[in-house]
């Protein structure tokens, strides 16, 4: 399988880590999330998911989930380009409102919206 | 196809002992809608209110905004595969009662925001304060999971209005508009010298609150298709998406659709339209390369000259706005889009998350970082802990006075990047 989950959600880390190798970052923030993402693309993963998935603002959920390729190959510029366009965006957001500080009810539900986008998108990639 | 669509338009709703329409009142039977909506299990409780334009109201968390209508004459039923059976809809007589909605508000998600100010400095982002509201607040069952009260919330409004609309059925419409398509080669055969323009409507398709349902299918699990523009019109598309409020499509606005509104009045003097290609957003980069390639295949294998492409969501949605800009663009067609912009507070970065060098003409639905002050209201109408959970989800966030400061973008359709608002960009 030629899958890497890269998650701050602890939901996604549970429901997967058993079939899929995942990376998860507890208390890593989105754009820390992303940075490793970038550094990973970087190192020839390539990007199979897009890192800003869902239409929550990236200054409003905490969680990301993304998958990347296990395996390196050729620097994917395609991958290098979308996650650099996401970093700006979500640093764009960040800046012009940060994050508020959610209460726990709240944070569970981003949680489950994260999980529930990541979730489709592994069951849309079959065997890979 | 072609629809007959009467508009009754109603100039102020009231609760009564039977729902009906009665000189341009809207009269509806509480209980009956309560009743209606409790027979969902999944539903604690439900009460119904009243918002009209100019009162002093907040309503939020707003789920869905939807018109209500009926099916007069012709096949099928309103909101096919929803509350109707499924059938081909889109053409006959279906009468709306303009000016009137119904719509939902239920704490799906604690973030939901989702704010319409009936009066104030507020108001002007927000259509629904120029219409008249039956609001049903929807509180589900003790540990209901999130994917069962999200679609418990969506069916109990699309019941309510389907039950709403019903008022309008032998009313006489106050105007009748005619729109019709027609098979393609006999289009073409009419205005053979006009250029054939096509609208792409992507719909929101990336799982839970993000989802949109065309005869009742989820989005995602269908690939790009062809669309008459009429059967938008008898609800074949539904909202389920309970996010992102500012660029939300409500199930109103599908109904509503400006660009197909607007290529219709179009249609025969400078263009010919064609109809709609119907296609998804997805968060898996292959699925939007598939489905991006197939919009592609379809202008070029109908001989589109021109198309009009809207999106909803932003940030991923945006890469396949780009994707599909680029290959109606290499498939032969001119290309326009229509889009929402997040420049931040000074206006100056850039403002969608993607971008290509195709997308060169774009028509600008205004920008949702404004900060904007939020005056206190003398009434909500919502879940009673909205306050705290809105815009901060903490206490301390709002002023004292019960006002506060937030972004555009935390009030429903204010930069809906369909066009149906008032917000633009323009050079000077």
């Amino acid at each position: 399988m030629d899958k890497l989950i890269i998650t701050n959600n602890s939901l996604v880390y549970e429901k997967f880590n058993r079939e899929i190798e995942t990376v998860f970052l507890d208390k890593s923030s989105l754009y820390q999330l992303l940075e490793c993402v970038r550094d990973l693309v970087y190192m020839g993963h390539s990007l199979y998911t897009h890192p800003l998935s869902g239409s929550i603002k990236p200054n409003e959920t905490p969680y990301k989930s993304v998958v990347i390729s296990k395996k390196k190959g050729v620097l994917d510029v395609e991958s290098v380009a979308i996650i650099e366009k996401s970093m700006d965006a979500a640093l764009r957001f960040m800046k012009n409102y940060p994050t508020p500080p959610w209460t726990e009810n709240i944070l569970k539900d981003f949680r489950t919206v994260d999980l529930s986008l990541i979730e489709n998108a592994v069951d849309r990639m079959g065997n890979i | 196809m072609r629809l007959e669509l009467g508009k009754i338009f109603i100039k102020d709703v009231q609760f009564g002992e039977k729902t009906m329409v009665d000189k341009g009142v809207l009269y509806v039977n509480k209980q009956e809608i309560i009743d209606l909506a409790m027979q969902d299990d999944r539903i604690k409780s439900v009460n119904v209110e009243l918002a009209r334009p100019g009162e002093s109201i907040r309503i939020a968390p707003v789920k869905d905004v939807i018109e209500p209508r009926v099916k007069v004459e012709g096949s099928g039923a309103i909101f096919p595969g929803m509350t109707n059976k499924v059938k081909t809809v889109g053409s006959g007589r279906t009468h709306a009662l303009v000016g009137s909605t119904v719509l939902t508000c239920g704490k799906i998600v604690g973030f939901q925001e989702g704010v319409i100010d009936m009066s104030g400095p507020i108001a002007k982002y927000c259509p629904f304060s120029e219409t008249y509201n039956v609001c049903l607040v929807i509180e589900p069952i003790d540990g209901i999971e999130t994917h069962a009260y999200e679609a418990a919330a969506r069916m109990a409004g699309l019941k309510a209005a389907e039950y709403v609309g019903k008022a309008g059925l032998d009313v006489e419409p106050d105007e009748v508009v005619v729109y019709e398509t027609k098979p393609l080669l006999e289009q073409i055969k009419e205005y053979p010298d006009l250029p054939k323009i096509a609208y792409v409507h992507m719909l929101q398709s990336q799982g839970l609150l993000h989802d949109t349902y065309y005869y009742g299918v989820d989005a995602k699990q269908f690939i790009p298709t062809f669309m008459y523009p009429t059967e938008i019109m008898d609800g074949a598309i539904t909202s389920g998406n309970c996010v992102a409020p500012c660029d939300k499509v409500t199930t109103f606005h599908h109904l509503n659709n400006p660009v197909i509104e607007d290529l219709y009045k179009r249609h025969g003097k400078d263009l010919n339209f064609v109809g709609v290609i119907l296609t998804n957003e997805n968060v898996y980069l292959a699925d939007k390369e598939r489905c991006s390639d197939m919009v592609g295949k379809l202008v070029e294998f109908l001989g589109i000259d021109g198309v009009l492409i809207t999106e909803e969501g932003y940030g991923n949605p945006d890469t396949d706005l780009m994707m599909n800009c680029k290959k109606c663009t290499q498939a032969g067609a001119k290309v326009v889009l229509i889009t929402d912009e997040f420049p931040g507070r000074d206006g100056k970065s850039q403002s969608v998350a993607d971008a290509t060098p195709e997308a060169d003409a774009v028509a600008s639905c205004g920008q949702g970082n404004l900060i904007e002050h939020f005056p206190a209201m003398d009434k909500v109408i919502g879940m009673l802990d909205y306050v705290e959970t809105m815009i901060g989800g903490y206490k301390g966030c709002i002023n004292p006075d019960g006002s506060f400061d937030a972004e555009l973008q935390i009030i429903i359709a204010s930069t809906i990047a369909n066009g149906y608002n008032k917000l633009t960009a323009r050079f000077y």
